[in-house]
């Protein structure tokens, strides 16, 4: 059925004619200016209270399932995410192209403690099926986190170039290092953020966007939980600051 | 369309309450599931869950009263970042649509997230007859489609079957060894569906809710599964419901908040994930062709009665299952269609015919539970009442369906509490007529029954449906009426 | 015990009580006599509609709500021993008459005065203890309407906590409901005793010799359930309970 007969079915239904609500939705008016505003207001309020907010999301996502490491500074990270690829005995791991490897130069290391990182990414491996490839053969995904969300204990990752969405979805593991910047409150913030960037971009903030709390689940079978389904049955933070 | 067999119910459901396999599952479904959901209410304080309800429910109030207004907005966002919208009034164009989809994308391998409208509308046969390879792939959908079943909870669609016949399916079914634990199963069915996610060329979503403000399609989900198909495969098609639109990005946080702990207890599901289109040019991944259906199959008739409407704000948590005294008892396979439960209850009749499915509305006490713990604040029992309205006194012969008895009983019991003398004059018969019931040990028709006062006789029609496991109570010497004309009406003196 | 010498009350019996439970009409009516308010009894009334309006007969059920409006149009306050039918009269009246103005002014009138017994007792009469004495272990079953559409939890418990000699122990899942659910225990009679049969374990969980509550509805079900299984476990309408004339 074509878009207009639907919409005038659906208008027989509501008994009324075309035309928008009598007010505007709030949110739906708000301009990027607008949302800038706000942005910027939920920045002041993160900076007065970043101490507390990360302390509250290591404490949340422990809760949600994420084995949580805190890292004061880079190498402490890098020693982290070493650590937890030893423990497990692997060898095989992708990386995305965040910029928070430049921060944290884990390729370097790596090799001397028998892991081996790939940047999974086109401009490395120069198309989509060699990027797919090597994400599955890797035992580990090591992302960024576009968000953490301190409320829900979650990351927020935002696939485009050089973050698949494969990477934190495939390998049995999945490694997120989260940077104080990373870090937001609540579920409001990241929408926030999300539009602002919506309707700075004319329209358009990107194909995909996933919240992860933990490891995958499952209660299906006697309503018992069980880990590690079809994603990845560990999910390891490596949280700075 | 999937099969109706809602006129079942009755039948059917005298059969499942007496399984003691369902039986376990059910009670499990109590403590765990309900009492999870309370548990994780009383994470926040009362006046902020109030509030979050109360969020939700303005919401979809808003958007179901403007609701061409939004999907006008969803479509047209949806098709800027890339995306094909397609419009089904029925089941059969829903399936239409997604054929040629497949037709087109030269489709052989399917792999499907949890969809309840694509039970709806029985989408597997109709790719199956193309040649098309279609794997379920959460774990609840995935075993009962190796089952050949339905599933019998909006949540938890395999809540019924114990390991044992998980571990059955699996070594008849996929050829593998017996499993003993939970956590193998789960391992299996990792193993043997990830090749078919990585090999996919079509992937099929539902939706949870649909952002008009960015054209955006949001699953709530646990598994990875809902995230596989979703990313691997060439051709994303996502299949919902026309009511599940909100209008902006920023109303999503009330209903993420609700959600998980409404359906599983959770602060949130492991995963959330939202599509806006087809992968961009630069994406490393994801697919190249992303449609969204949405279909009414019936909604716009349910939007168009204002006492049904609210039916549609379901955000399909399952709550109301969870707590419901009859689905406890008797499962979800007896309400005969995709929607079991007291939501079930109102949607499947609204959708399939209220006649057929006459006693879905009828088989609840009213007790008003679902209403307490849906998180929209959706009153179920109001729509049952009104359906058993249309029942009694409908307009449309589609509808009207109470038997010549119950109109009878009905009509009978009016006149008689219409007139004082008449109830007066019955109660005394009743009286005259009982005696031969209560004499005890002589009467015949004393059969069964445990005490002088009460009548105990199976043989009683009509009233034997309640005498079979119950004493009845006898009928007093006196009405209270009478007690009152020779005695009340006199105020008696004070104690001092 | 407060005396309340200028409050007069209007009884609704209902028609259980009426026709099958008259002796939970005179503890009423003794109970409110012994609080100082003067009782009285519209002889026209019989029953308020609700087994018509539950099974969709909303015309038959109208033709008895007239006649409740019309019994009670002179009442300063009616107070009903069923959470059922008050509900009946304070919500689902204004349901029934949505589309006739007259009557829903009637109907506008007549809800706000009109009150379960026990919402009575504590929210007008600001009574909780009433002097009765009721040597027993006794276990209180709230009635689904009386729960959730009257909004009233606690003035049962609290009134009978207040009873002598009367131990109250909790009932386990006590806001499940007891599957009477009027007609529907004659519609799905199966359905019905699967869920009396998880209300019976409740109260022999509880240890009770005596199940209390605010509905005979729900008594006639779970009590004719104890019965016939020969459990010597009373019930007893709240009325009876708080009425020291009473057995």
């Amino acid at each position: 059925m074509g878009k207009e007969e639907f919409l005038a079915s659906v208008r027989r239904s509501l008994g009324r004619g075309a035309g928008p609500p009598e007010a505007i939705y709030p949110p739906l008016e708000q301009t990027a200016e607008v949302l800038d505003g706000q942005v910027r207001e939920m920045r002041r309020h993160l900076e007065e209270r970043l101490p507390q907010i990360i302390d509250r999301l290591a404490q949340v996502a422990e809760m949600q399932g994420w084995h949580v490491h805190r890292a004061v500074d880079p190498e402490e990270a890098i020693a982290a995410v070493l650590s937890i690829a030893g423990s497990l005995g692997i060898q095989n791991a992708v990386r995305t192209n965040q910029d928070v490897f430049d921060e944290i130069p884990l390729d370097i290391g790596a090799s001397n403690w028998g892991l081996t990182i790939t940047n999974a990414s086109q401009n490395e491996l120069f198309d989509r099926p060699g990027v797919r490839r090597s994400i599955i053969d890797a035992d580990l995904g090591i992302t960024g986190a576009d968000y953490a969300v301190a409320e829900t204990g979650s990351l927020v990752i935002v696939p485009r170039q050089g973050l698949s969405r494969l990477a934190s979805l495939v390998p049995p593991v999945h490694v997120a290092i989260v940077r104080p910047q990373d870090v937001v409150e609540t579920l409001d913030h990241v929408f926030l953020l999300r539009r602002l960037e919506y309707h700075r971009n004319g329209g358009e903030m990107g194909s995909y966007l996933n919240f992860i709390t933990g490891p995958s689940r499952t209660a299906d079978i006697e309503q018992t939980l069980v880990v590690g389904v079809h994603g990845p049955r560990e999910a390891h933070m490596v949280l700075l600051g | 369309m999937a099969d109706v067999k809602t006129q079942d119910f009755f039948a059917a459901s005298a059969v499942s309450i007496q399984d003691p396999i369902l039986r376990q599952a059910l009670i499990k479904v109590g403590t765990g599931f309900d009492g999870a959901r309370l548990a994780a209410i009383k994470d926040v304080t009362p006046d902020t869950w109030e509030a979050w309800r109360e969020e939700a429910r303005r919401i979809k109030v808003h958007t179901l009263d403007h609701l061409d207004y939004y999907l006008d907005l969803l479509e047209r966002n949806v098709t800027r970042s890339g995306g094909h919208v397609h419009f089904a009034a029925d089941a059969a164009q829903a399936n239409d649509i997604v054929a040629s989809i497949a037709k087109s994308g030269k489709v052989k391998i399917a792999t499907k997230g949890k969809s309840m409208v694509s039970e709806e509308l029985s989408l597997n046969p109709v790719l199956e007859s193309m040649g098309i390879e279609v794997f379920e792939t959460d774990l609840g959908e995935y075993i009962i489609q190796l089952a050949g079943e339905t599933p019998s909870h909006l949540v938890a669609p395999a809540l019924h079957k114990t390991k044992e016949q998980v571990a059955q399916l699996f070594k008849d079914k996929l050829g593998l060894p017996w499993l003993e634990s939970i956590e193998d199963m789960a391992k299996a069915a990792r193993e043997v569906l990830r090749e078919k996610f990585l090999i996919a060329d079509m992937g099929v979503s539902g939706a949870n809710f649909l952002v008009a403000e960015t054209g955006t399609l949001a699953i709530i989900t646990n598994e990875g599964n809902g995230r596989m198909c979703t990313s691997a495969p060439r051709i994303h098609v996502g299949i919902t419901g026309m009511e599940k639109v909100i209008p902006s990005l920023q109303d999503l946080a009330v209903f993420l908040r609700l959600l998980p702990r409404a359906a599983t207890g959770q602060r949130i599901s492991s995963y959330v994930t939202m599509v806006t289109g087809p992968r961009r040019e630069t994406d490393e991944d994801g697919p190249e062709e992303f449609h969204l259906v949405i279909v009414d199959n019936g909604r716009s008739k349910m939007l168009a009665d204002p006492e049904l409407r609210e039916a549609l704000y379901c955000i399909r948590c399952g709550a109301c299952l969870n707590i419901c005294p009859v689905y406890k008892k008797v499962g979800g396979h007896a309400y005969g269609w995709v929607y079991p439960g007291p939501i079930g209850a109102v949607v499947s009749p609204s959708l399939t015919g209220l006649k057929q499915s006459k006693d879905l509305p009828q088989a609840s006490s009213l007790c008003g539970a679902c209403r307490e713990a849906c998180p929209v604040r959706i009153n179920i029992p109001r729509m049952l009442l009104h359906l058993r309205n249309n029942l009694a006194e409908g307009d449309d012969s589609q509808e009207k369906a109470s038997g010549n008895a119950e109109r009878f009983i009905a009509r009978g019991f009016t006149k008689l509490m219409s007139s004082s003398i008449m109830l007066h004059l019955a109660h005394r018969m009743g009286r005259i007529l009982q005696s031969p019931l209560l004499m005890l040990p002589l009467s015949p028709l004393a059969k069964g029954k445990t005490n002088k006062d009460s009548i105990g006789s199976a043989h009683l029609p009509l009233l034997s449906r309640w005498t079979r496991s119950k004493d009845l109570p006898s009928l007093p010497p006196r009405t209270f009426h009478e007690i009152w004309q020779n005695e009340l009406y006199r105020s008696p003196k004070r104690d001092s | 015990m407060t005396q309340h010498s200028t409050i007069k009350a209007s009884l609704f019996a209902t028609c259980i009580v009426d026709q099958i439970y008259p002796q939970v009409g005179v503890s009423t009516v003794r109970v409110l006599r012994n609080l100082g308010v003067d009782v009285d009894f519209p002889p026209d009334q019989t029953c308020c509609g609700q087994p018509l309006y539950n099974s969709g007969f909303h015309r038959g059920a109208k033709e008895l709500a007239v006649r409740v409006l019309d019994s009670f149009q002179a009442s300063d306050y009616v107070v009903v021993p069923s959470g059922s039918c008050a509900a009946m009269m304070r919500v689902f009246y204004l349901d029934l008459f949505h589309d006739q103005p007259d009557l829903l002014r009637r109907v506008e009138q007549m809800a706000p005065r009109t009150y379960e017994f026990s919402q009575f007792l504590v929210q007008v009469l600001g009574v909780t203890d009433t002097g009765s004495s009721f040597p027993s272990k006794a276990t209180y079953h709230p009635s689904c309407h009386l729960l959730r559409e009257m909004g009233v939890r606690g003035e049962p418990l609290e009134l009978l906590s207040q009873v002598s000699n009367l131990e109250l122990v909790d009932l386990p899942q006590a806001e499940n409901c007891c599957g009477f659910g009027g007609s529907f225990s004659i519609k799905f009679p199966h359905i019905s005793e699967g869920m009396l049969d998880d209300k019976i374990s409740s109260v022999e969980t509880s240890g009770a010799n005596t199940l209390v509550s605010c509905d005979m509805g729900c008594l006639m079900h779970i009590g004719g359930g104890l019965s016939r299984r020969g459990i010597s476990v009373q019930t007893r309408h709240l009325a009876q309970i708080l009425d020291p004339d009473a057995g």
